[in-house]
């Protein structure tokens, strides 16, 4: 009795001295964790075999014959009817045809993390296509009607098209077309990891999936969500001859959702003005107001690698001039002789910048920043006149004739400027801008 | 409501206030009780279709919030954390009676709660469990997968040890218990 007094006494003083109320921040905090964990659980495929097991194994009675039953059921599936096949090569064919038959299809490949460079890619079965790129550039395709809306956000205007030319384009294969026609099987396994409370298997293919070829591909490796079956993301590793590797990612993998039927919308935004092409069936009439479209071909090209001394800059795109002179008074200091003609990168309002090639070894302090760009497959093409002449209208045919050539724009746009300051008749304009094949 | 939400409200729901009261009571940083819970609810992620089918699914849960908080505890008392904390300051701001009182009782907390740490890990959750949260034996025995002896021989340990380690405490208890009588 003394003891279970004892025993009595020491539980009491625990519990006294741990009973204290949760204080209200806290609460808010672990509820929040556990709005989470909620929401990730009610999004967990469905296990029943697996509880069926559990039950199974949890009755003593039953605990013999189940495991007779389990052994049975494993040697007829594992020695008769699959021999060869591994349940992680399983995973893969399972999201494989998944890709391949699935009518809808959204995910966001990015092309560089830091400046954010990004293109949003949907797609919804019979032939609807919207490519969202981040530096301000829109494609919207209806493969069906044949009718496409390209939209420079930037520039507030927009070019409508249909017909045969659409339809071309239409049918050059994306990354969309390589996800949907992967292989039954991957050339390597890469293992197991968990990421955000899923478990992703890693499969590694050497080349191309057969609807399409990626320029030095060295490896692509695809990583599935082994509860769901669905592609999680993509890691490409491209390496061309003599360059350094580099690194794309498709990410926000969305298989079979369902997707805004608005994206895909050909109206022309309020607001947008029309660029009218040469040739073309289908002239905007809504704006009432159109610009005219010169002819350019782009040329497609390894451009050269870059050092340079920039301004970084946000803001209109109409202090360039100030940014430039800022630049060149600061390489007068340092007595550096601009290795080429100014140039201005424009991603967005937020984020640009302009500056003066320099050659190797210079450097610079803040605000201006000293930038390499690596060699890399660039468009471009060139125009005579005064600086910032006709801006919209050319740039949109540069893109249209990038686009017509089987290449996607892969990074901000970029233009460099030759002339006499004085004298816009002998000025002219090199439009650049990084990308990359289609297919 | 498909499946996955039922489960949700059968197993997670009736106890979410005790599963974060048996966080706190161990933790009692928010930082640290934080991260316990995230790591409780963690494991209950990895465990989920065997505690699905669990004969006592609420024990079980319960057991993985507490582990999760006693490592959590262990790892503050080896850094000598709960000394410092529980250590009473030599200027005390308010000397009325009640405010003396508070810091005793919050000094006498972190006692607990080191003394706690110092156990090994199958005495201290063991105790913590049925002594804080007041589970039974047999449920206890459950959710740890072990016989009902065991955990009575776990707690009966630990109880021994605390009994050494709160020696000048013990006294408080019957004192209190009178006075409030």
């Amino acid at each position: 009795m003394p003891e279970k007094n004892s025993n009595h006494d020491l539980d009491e003083l625990i519990r006294r001295r741990t009973q204290v109320e949760l204080p209200v921040e806290v609460e808010q905090r672990l509820r929040g964790r556990l709005m989470e964990f909620r929401a990730r659980v009610e999004q967990r495929p469905p296990d029943r075999w697996r509880t069926l097991a559990y039950s199974l194994m949890h009755q003593p009675a039953l605990r013999v014959m189940a495991m007779a039953a389990a052994l049975l059921v494993a040697v007829t599936v594992g020695v008769v009817l699959i021999p060869r096949e591994s349940g992680a090569s399983q995973v893969f064919a399972a999201a494989a045809a998944q890709l391949r038959t699935s009518p809808s299809l959204e995910y966001t490949i990015v092309l560089n993390a830091e400046p954010y460079v990004a293109v949003d890619f949907s797609y919804l079965a019979p032939g609807y296509r919207r490519i969202n790129c981040s530096w301000g550039i829109e494609v919207r395709t209806d493969g069906a009607t044949g009718r496409q809306i390209v939209l420079m956000h930037a520039a507030r205007t927009y070019l409508l098209e249909s017909g045969k030319q659409v339809e071309s384009q239409a049918n050059i294969e994306d990354f969309a077309g390589q996800l949907r026609s992967l292989p039954q099987k991957a050339d390597e396994e890469l293992g197991e990891q968990w990421t955000g409370g899923k478990k992703l298997i890693g499969y590694r293919l050497r080349n191309a999936p057969p609807n399409g070829s990626i320029p030095g591909l060295k490896a692509l490796d695809i990583w599935i969500d082994a509860g769901r079956r669905e592609a999680d993301h993509v890691d490409i590793t491209v390496q061309e001859r003599g360059q350094p590797a580099h690194q794309m990612h498709i990410r926000n993998i969305r298989v079979g959702a369902e997707v805004n039927r608005s994206l895909f919308d050909l109206t022309p935004p309020v607001g947008y003005t029309a660029i009218a092409v040469p040739g073309g069936k289908e002239r905007a009439s809504e704006s009432g107001s159109s610009q005219s479209i010169p002819v350019l071909q782009a040329r497609i090209a390894l451009g050269a690698p870059l050092t340079a001394v920039v301004m970084p800059m946000q803001g209109p795109y109409a202090r360039t001039r100030s940014a430039l002179q800022a630049v060149q008074s600061y390489l007068n200091t340092l007595h550096v002789i601009p290795a080429g003609p100014p140039f201005g990168r424009y991603e967005s309002e937020r984020n640009w910048d302009a500056g003066y090639p320099v050659p190797p070894g210079t450097s610079a302090a803040a605000p201006f920043k000293l930038i390499s760009l690596p060699a890399t497959l660039t468009a471009s093409a060139g125009v005579n006149g005064g600086w910032g002449q006709d801006s919209s209208a050319r740039w949109a045919a540069f893109l249209k004739s990038v686009v017509e050539q089987g290449y996607l724009p892969a990074g901000p746009p970029m233009e460099i400027w030759s002339g006499d300051d004085a004298q816009p008749a002998h000025q002219s304009t090199e439009m650049r801008i990084p990308v990359t094949k289609a297919q | 409501m498909n499946d996955r939400q039922r489960e949700y409200e059968r197993l997670i729901a009736p106890i979410e206030d005790r599963m974060m009261r048996a966080v706190w009571r161990i933790g009692r940083d928010p930082n640290d009780a934080e991260d316990a819970f995230q790591e409780a609810l963690l494991t209950v992620w990895k465990r989920w279709d065997s505690i699905v089918t669990h004969p006592n699914p609420h024990a079980l849960i319960l057991h993985i919030c507490i582990n999760a908080a006693h490592d959590g505890l262990r790892r503050r008392v080896r850094q000598g954390k709960w000394i410092q904390e529980g250590a009473i300051p030599e200027n005390i701001p308010d000397s009325s009676a009640s405010a003396v009182q508070d810091m005793s009782s919050a000094e006498q907390h972190g006692q607990v709660l080191r003394a706690i740490g110092l156990l090994p890990k199958n005495q201290a959750r063991a105790i913590l469990m049925h002594a804080v949260e007041e589970v039974p034996y047999r449920e206890i025995a459950t959710a740890l997968d072990c016989r009902e002896s065991t955990v009575r021989k776990h707690v009966a340990r630990a109880r021994t040890k605390l009994r050494t380690l709160l020696s000048n405490l013990i006294p408080a208890v019957h004192k209190e218990e009178t006075s409030n009588a």
